[in-house]
Order: structure tokens, then sequence, then C-alpha cells
């Protein structure tokens, strides 16, 4: 056992000592506050959880889509450019040739 | 829970055809259980029955999800749990531990655990209960959910896996990752008690 492992088992021991606090039956009134404000609050259904990921996945799939359009474009507009000054260079050299 | 005697099956059938009288009973019949698991994670300036209420409420509207695959307490205690969870995350963990943040009482604590080379440490245990809980609130709160299981409540790696949801890997990963974080702040404040 460290020196670590030693101070911070004594430590807790000594936390331990102080105990919890014992009263643990509900307050007056407390459950009928619980059911009362239940009673208003929206049931979640069972797929729920699952239309929560389904919303995530969909703006993981969206952003990824984003990513991979961006990606994609600059490649479209650096080979447009290539087409277009090697379309220059062609109409050049035929320039040149005759 | 006080009442062995009570009857959870039926009472669930009885919440879930909307029986007020039976939500009420699975309210003070979960009480001991919940308040327990609040106190023992309860973030700083947060009400306990209040987090309470926000656990209860959650176990209603979720009711339609209980399948019956865990015991109904465990299902109610790993919604407490990330309830808890979900409030220490909220608030902002301190940038840096420091002696000053200490009482008098609990400064004298720690530095008998920096110093004292006996196995027991002499001293008040409210202000060592106190000085923990300051010293967990530098970790993450996953990891701070089980080191004060396995360290404060004495629960196996088995039973913290039962009340977290968490496999048993992830708790030992958890209990590691915490211990370290809590040694190098024993360190800082060795050398700073030093200097």
């Amino acid at each position: 056992m460290n020196q670590f492992d030693r101070q911070w088992r004594k430590l807790t021991t000594k936390a331990r000592e102080a105990g919890h606090d014992l009263e643990a039956a509900a307050p007056r009134g407390f459950a009928a506050q619980v059911v009362a404000r239940s009673a208003v609050a929206p049931t979640m259904p069972p797929w729920m959880p699952f239309e929560y990921f389904a919303w995530r996945g969909l703006a993981v799939a969206a952003a990824f889509g984003v990513v991979a359009v961006a990606s994609n474009f600059t490649g479209w507009a650096t080979s447009t450019q290539t087409d277009a000054f090697s379309a220059a260079d062609t109409v050049g050299e035929l320039l040149e040739l005759s | 829970m006080a009442d062995d005697s009570f009857d959870l099956v039926g009472c669930l059938e009885r919440v879930r055809r909307s029986d007020q009288v039976a939500c009420r009973q699975l309210v003070e019949h979960l009480y001991p259980l919940v308040i327990r698991i609040v106190r023992s994670h309860l973030p700083r300036r947060v009400a306990e029955e209040d987090l309470a209420q926000d656990i209860f409420l959650k176990m209603f509207t979720r009711l339609g999800q209980y399948q019956g695959s865990v015991p109904f307490p465990h299902w109610v205690s790993r919604i407490a749990v990330t309830t808890c969870i979900d409030q220490l995350r909220a608030q902002k963990r301190r940038p840096e531990f420091r002696w000053a943040d200490l009482s008098e009482t609990e400064a004298e604590v720690l530095d008998n655990v920096l110093t004292d080379e006996r196995d027991t440490l002499p001293g008040d245990a409210m202000a060592a209960r106190e000085l923990v809980y300051k010293l967990l609130d530098q970790l993450k709160p996953d990891d701070r959910l089980v080191i004060q299981l396995l360290d404060l409540e004495q629960m196996t790696i088995a039973e913290i896996s039962a009340r977290t949801g968490w496999n048993q890997t992830l708790v030992k990963v958890r209990a590691f990752r915490a211990r370290r974080k809590l040694q190098k702040l024993f360190q800082e404040l060795e050398k700073k008690e030093k200097s």
C-alpha cells in the first residue's frame, strides 16, 4: 500500500465515523406534492429514448453530409479551374500553331 | 426500505391505472432509498427535497419504459444516480483546491492526514467528512460517484454496477482514474504545505 492509499484510507475511515443522517421518512405532504406535479407532467412513452437517439443520429448524419459536400465542392472548384486553364492553353496552342 | 411487507407489484399495477393513493404509497415506500442516494451525492446549493422531487417525477413520467428486467428499486436508484450526476455536471467545478477554502477543523484534519504517521486519525469526524466531500468535488461526477460508493459507503464493485447500470470494468476504470486524480491532489497539497 503506497503513501496515498494509507492517507486516503485514514481519511475515509474517519469520515465514515460521522455516519449518515438517519431520518429518512418522507416529510408530510411530500408524496402528495410529487403526485400532483406528476399528474400535470407529460408521460414519456416507451419509444421516446429511440426518438431522442434518432434526432441525434439525424444531426450527426447532417453534419457528415455538410462535411462531405464541402470537401467535394473544393475538389469540383479546383477541377473546374484546372479545366478552364487547360482550355485556355489549348486555344493558345492552336493560335500559336496557326 | 423500511416496510418489507409492501406489495410493490400490486402497487405498480395500481399506479399504472393512475390510482393516486397508490402513487403516494409508492413515493413514501421508495423515499428512504431515494433520499439516501440524494444525500450521498448532493451537489452544492441544491436542496435535497427538490432533487428528490425531480427523481420521483422522472420515475412517474418514465414508468412506461420499465420492463421489469431489473428489480423496480434498482431501476429507480439508477434514475436517482443519473439525476444527481446531471446536477453535479451542471454545476461548475472549482478550478483549484486550496488550503484557504478549508475551515479550521478541516485544515487540521488534512494536516493530520498528511503528516501523522499513526493509522488512526485524531480529530473531528464531521470535519473529515466535509473534507472528503470537498476533495471529491474536484473529480468528474462519474468518478466521484464511484469513489464515494466504494470508499465511503463501502459497496462492492458488483453492487455499484447494479446501482449505476455501468459494467464492472467501467466501474474499476473510473475508480482507478479517480484515485489517480486524488493522489495528484494530495501531492500538490503536501507540496503547498511544505513550502
